[in-house]
């Protein structure tokens, strides 16, 4: 709803207050970014330098005899998977080592780190807590 | 904004508070001929039915029991449960002119009006009169209508889809994922997240570490 069909419409006069304030109205010395995160850092003498781990690297494994597709068969049921929680995760991977272990009569409850257990988050790349990547 | 959120966007009809359901579709032409934006018209009462209660489906045999065409079979073709409305196929018609141009008269059509939901009856497929329905659940838990007369399952009766596709003979595209890659089960849960596994499966080394940050 722009300044002329608003004008046109109940004769208000005005500049338009509704519009998105963007780098495309304005006078020419007005200059804004559209929200693009920036690339690098501007060094002392003027000059960009760009910063290699601020430009996102898209990662894509080989897809060739990749099955998957973008449409599926109109004939595929709807699925019945439950979502997945941390207790069904637990289950599946932690548990039966567990079990064995404890049946064996070798469980250790100080060496938890055989079953995946990580006593702290330090020293990790992806850590979950605080959660340092943006997935 | 991704195309299809776009296109859903300029579809999304938003109609005002006490809009009045016709047999138009609201966002039609002929719906926004009959209603232009500024209409205000009187509110219909319309006796709320929940979705779990309503037992009239498209492709029912039903029968009617009031008006001009009281004790005909016929199948519902669509039903409008903003209005508790069924339209049945060639049933309860009048007749108006289709294609009318300054010259010619048009064609004379016949045109089903609605009925209520409580004009009608379900048919029992037993005996095929009109019977009240129920809703029960089966052994298995499955929840059906139920005659109450005969005690017989009226199953929910198949009606072709709008866009005219019949999965059952789907031919797949070149695009389509067949039924068999779909319902492939290859995840396995490890104690990884996404993206450690993605950097081990394309071997990717990464010593670095961020540097600690406080924050308050």
């Amino acid at each position: 709803m722009g300044l002329l069909s608003g004008a046109a419409r109940g004769l208000v006069r005005g500049a338009d207050r509704m519009s998105r304030w963007t780098s495309k109205r304005g006078p020419r010395t007005f200059c804004k970014g559209r929200g693009a995160k920036g690339t690098g850092v501007h060094g002392r003498d003027g000059k960009f330098v760009q910063v290699r781990e601020m430009v996102p690297e898209l990662v894509v494994p080989e897809l060739a005899g990749f099955r998957l597709k973008p449409y599926v068969n109109y004939r595929a049921p709807a699925g019945a998977d439950a979502p997945l929680t941390a207790e069904q995760l637990f289950r599946d991977v932690a548990a039966p080592a567990i079990e064995r272990d404890f049946r064996d009569g070798t469980f250790d409850p100080e060496r938890l780190d055989k079953y995946g257990f990580e006593p702290t988050q330090e020293g990790k790349l992806f850590q979950l807590y605080p959660k340092n990547f943006p997935r | 904004m991704r195309l299809s959120a776009l296109l859903a966007l300029a579809s999304k009809v938003t109609l005002p508070p006490n809009y009045r359901y016709g047999m138009s579709r609201p966002g039609s032409l002929s719906d926004k001929r009959k209603n232009p934006p500024g209409t205000r018209r009187r509110r219909v009462a319309v006796e709320p039915i929940s979705d779990e209660d309503w037992h009239l489906f498209c492709g029912d045999r039903v029968e009617v029991l009031e008006g001009k065409d009281a004790g005909k079979q016929g199948k519902v073709v669509q039903v409008i449960r903003q209005r508790n409305w069924v339209v049945l196929e060639g049933l309860n018609t009048h007749y108006r002119y289709i294609g009318k141009t300054k010259d010619y008269r048009g064609t004379m059509i016949p045109s089903e009006a609605p009925l209520l939901h409580h004009q009608v009856k379900l048919v029992d497929p037993v005996d095929r009169k009109p019977t009240e329905v129920e809703w029960r659940f089966t052994e298995a838990g499955e929840r059906v209508r139920v005659s109450t007369r005969s005690g017989r399952i009226i199953p929910k009766p198949e009606f072709p889809r709008a866009d005219g596709i019949v999965p059952e003979t789907w031919t797949d595209g070149p695009k389509d994922t067949s039924v068999e890659d779909a319902l492939e089960r290859t995840y396995v849960p490890r104690l990884k997240t996404l993206e450690e596994e993605v950097m081990e499966a394309m071997g990717i080394q990464e010593t670095r570490r961020h540097k600690k940050v406080y924050w308050y």
